[in-house]
């Protein structure tokens, strides 16, 4: 063959160029599909976050003059939120709520996805019952629950029935329970999306080596953690990172119930820059909140994809090293 | 409602007779002879059909419907399409469309106290041309006018007067068993209450939980709950900004009604730091509650068999009062007014304003507040206190107590930054109601946020703004 004549050196280079062309083929190929993309983006973001940026540098009352008359404050709006003791207390709510509602889903629907996962008779009839709660608009989620968990309410009753106590926990009005009652309603709701990526993830883990590990007569406990856990943490960091990005923006549930109340127990942060900007319609306050609150987020971001960037390169290295342990083996 | 058959030609003669008559020495009150209706349908048949859009929340929509179809019978003016969207959240999207400038809703139905910082964010037209060419006036207890008037102009038409009366239980202060025990425990006999301390001592008395049986029904969450602190805190005398502008919350009076809101919690549901309107009318209507100030629109309801167990078990009165300034002051509240008031940016800004004031007749708003399924517009008109089919709907105690309380009338905060003064207050109250923050702290940390307020929306506007705040309270210390 002319490929296996030709001396090793050209070969390689002739290769190589091969290959730094394909890749340029690939950059041009992912960069025309994303940057029509990229303008769209652009072209609506821009507008909105530069004259957010605008506000949140300007005093603007809404009673006395033009938005655009307003008087340059410089940073000062930026530091009245942050030295804010409410906007602090918001902030604390927040991730409050966004940890423990995206734990509470992630434990049930990792819970859920673990006895879905392998084929079973009526399957699919559990599969849209574990789906349900998504699919229920929140407002709806709110309002229902809110029958539900009255003192007198049915919750409470079942309650009181099954421990024989009389159980009368005021859910939607003490101050201390309010905010968990919001959490848990968030859990009920957005369990099934930790549920549906927990259910892929499972699926998609390669059958061998917990095939070998049964061989080596390892424990379903042993092999759950040894083998299913590690090999699907790239996919829990994702259920973990989605769901708390959209438990710090909760606004519908939260808002239906309490409306931040009882006292102040349930003002989040999408609570008080809404009330900051449509009901204090303070709105060159609420756009430096959101600014800084976008900026929290970014962070957030940043450091979840530098984390799913590490847990995949692990992944990486281990399905090589576990290829070549195949190659030397065949070899 | 009322019924016109205005042929053109009957109106030409009739206008024609009117215009030689003005011109006739002496002949002024021959001139005026048209009804203020008629002369609305002859100014809007000036200015040209058309269909006008409004945001209005359809429980108040639904029974005006018949009253515009008339007007639209006469005029050509009629709805286009409306907007659904609830009283409570009317105020942002309102404030949305002033910022905008948005000529989308030709009228907007709106709680009231909105008037000053629309007007001051440009959104609203000023009716008095409008009324000046119908011969409009407001058929009302002296004085309510004034919530509808701001910075010397008229922007709004009510259609739900909203005023609170005082509930008490019938058949539990008549009770002679009740009335001995109370007799024999305070040396005084049980009556409706005079004062917010008689009623707190009534609504203890009476209370017993052990049949869910509460002894008040006042609302205390946190949107709501600052309503009913104004009437404590003005019926001692109390008024929240001295002259400047400076807040003056934190004094006596203020501190004397958070004392009162607060002692609520002991006499009132425990889960009532969260409950609205659709938890406690029920609660008052099914029986459980002893007495409380209220809407007035909740004597339909008890009045309502299908919706109620205390028929004709209610005294309505005039809401308590305090001596606390020295003298007797009692002090009711009007909140949410809900009002029409038409946007300046609209093309069809006339049209509006006339089907407004069509609708804001007394005479013609009748079927509107006695309507016995949507029950949000209440009575608030002269012509309603003396309409059988409105006092059928409310009963003759119903109308009567509404009538006296609409004489000691006041609203919340009338100023420009209501919702944002509102809400501050509302926080701290209800944060004390359910242990938070000190009691003594609620009017310190709510003068302090008032203070900012002020300053971002400038202590000189503030100021004119006041005049039309003073104006919009009752000046009599009790009722006739």
């Amino acid at each position: 063959m002319a490929f296996a004549l030709s001396p090793p050196a050209e070969a390689t280079r002739e290769a190589s160029t091969l290959a730094v062309s394909r890749a340029r083929a690939v950059r041009r190929f992912k960069l025309s599909l994303l940057l029509p993309l990229i303008a769209i983006f652009a072209l609506v973001l821009t507008p909105v976050l530069l004259l957010q940026l605008y506000f949140s540098v300007h005093q603007w009352t809404v009673y006395l003059s033009s938005w655009w008359d307003a008087d340059y404050v410089g940073l000062d709006l930026f530091r009245d939120v942050l030295t804010d003791p409410r906007f602090g207390w918001a902030v604390v709510r927040s991730l409050a709520f966004a940890t423990g509602s995206t734990l509470g889903c992630f434990v049930f629907g990792f819970l859920l996805a673990y006895l879905m996962y392998r084929p079973f008779r009526g399957q699919a009839f559990f599969y849209i019952i574990f789906i349900l709660p998504m699919l229920t608009v929140p407002v709806v989620v709110a309002y229902t629950a809110e029958m539900m968990l009255y003192r007198s309410g049915p919750l409470n009753d079942a309650i009181s029935h099954i421990t024989g106590f009389n159980f009368q926990v005021s859910w939607l009005t003490n101050p201390h329970l309010a905010l968990l009652t919001a959490a848990l309603l968030e859990i009920w709701n957005w369990t099934p999306f930790s549920f549906i990526i927990m259910l892929a993830g499972l699926a998609a883990i390669p059958k061998e080596p917990i095939e070998a590990a049964e061989i080596l007569g390892a424990s379903k406990w042993r092999i759950f953690w040894e083998v299913q856990v590690p090999l699907l943490r790239p996919v829990i960091l994702l259920a973990l990172v989605l769901r708390f990005l959209e438990a710090m923006a909760e606004f519908p549930k939260t808002w239906a119930l309490f409306q931040g109340g009882p006292g102040s127990a349930t003002e989040t942060l999408p609570i008080y820059i809404f009330m900051t900007t449509w009901q204090y319609f303070e709105v060159s306050k609420g756009a430096a909140m959101s600014y800084i609150v976008m900026l929290m987020m970014i962070v957030i971001v940043l450091v979840a994809i530098q984390l799913l960037r590490r847990e995949k390169r692990s992944l990486d290295a281990m399905y090589r090293q576990r290829d070549e342990e195949e190659q030397a083996a065949g070899g | 409602m009322s019924k016109f058959d205005v042929t053109r030609r009957g109106f030409i003669e009739g206008g024609l007779g009117l215009t030689v008559a003005n011109f006739v020495p002496g002949s002024a009150p021959f001139a005026s002879a048209a009804t203020m209706e008629e002369q609305t349908i002859a100014a809007a048949k000036k200015v040209g059909a058309a269909k006008v859009n409004g945001m209005i929340w359809s429980p108040y929509f639904v029974p005006m419907q018949p009253v515009i179809a008339e007007f639209t019978k006469e005029t050509g003016i009629g709805i286009g399409g409306v907007q659904d969207i609830s009283i409570f959240d009317a105020p942002q999207r309102a404030m949305a469309e002033a910022l905008s400038r948005s000529p989308q809703f030709d009228f907007i139905h709106i709680d009231s106290n909105m008037i000053p910082s629309l007007a001051s964010a440009g959104f609203l037209e000023p009716l008095d041309e409008y009324i000046k060419n119908s011969g409009f006036h407001y058929d009302v207890v002296a004085g309510y006018d004034n919530f509808m008037k701001y910075n010397g102009h008229t922007y709004g038409v009510p259609t739900d007067g909203n005023v609170h009366i005082q509930y008490t239980r019938k058949d539990l202060i008549d009770n002679p068993d009740n009335k001995k025990r109370f007799a024999d425990k305070f040396g005084t006999e049980l009556k409706v209450a005079d004062t917010w301390e008689e009623n707190l001592r009534l609504q203890e008395f009476l209370m017993d939980p052990s049949k869910d049986l509460y002894g008040s029904g006042n609302l205390r969450n946190r949107a709501n709950g600052v309503t009913w602190w104004y009437m404590i805190f003005y019926s001692a005398g109390g008024f929240p900004f001295d002259d400047d502008m400076k807040p003056t919350l934190n004094t006596p009076a203020g501190q004397y009604a958070v004392d009162i809101y607060l002692q609520d919690k002991k006499v009132n549901h425990p889960e009532a730091a969260n409950w609205g309107t659709p938890q406690m009318i029920p609660r008052i209507a099914q029986g459980h509650v002893v007495s409380c100030q209220y809407w007035d629109g909740t004597c339909k309801t008890i009045k309502n068999p299908k919706q109620s167990k205390t028929v004709g078990q209610f005294y309505y009165s005039v809401v308590p009062g305090s001596k606390f300034s020295g003298k007797m002051l009692r002090r009711s509240i009007s909140s949410p007014l809900a009002a029409i008031l038409i946007n300046k940016y609209s093309p069809r800004k006339a049209q509006a304003a006339y089907l407004a004031l069509w609708l804001g007749s007394g005479k013609n708003s009748i079927p509107i507040v006695s309507d016995p399924v949507n029950a949000f517009n209440d009575a608030w008109s002269n012509a309603h206190f003396a309409a059988p089919q409105v006092i059928n709907a409310y009963t003759q105690e119903g109308i009567d107590a509404i009538k006296k309380n609409f004489e000691i009338v006041c609203p919340p905060i009338y100023l420009t930054g209501y919702l944002e003064f509102q809400d501050a207050l509302g926080k701290n109250l209800s944060e004390a109601y359910v242990g938070q923050l000190a009691a003594k702290d609620v009017l310190k940390n709510t003068e302090n946020e008032w203070n900012k307020i002020v300053g971002r929306i400038g202590r000189a506007k503030l100021k004119k703004d006041l005049v039309s705040y003073k104006a919009a309270m009752t000046k009599r210390d009790v009722p006739a």
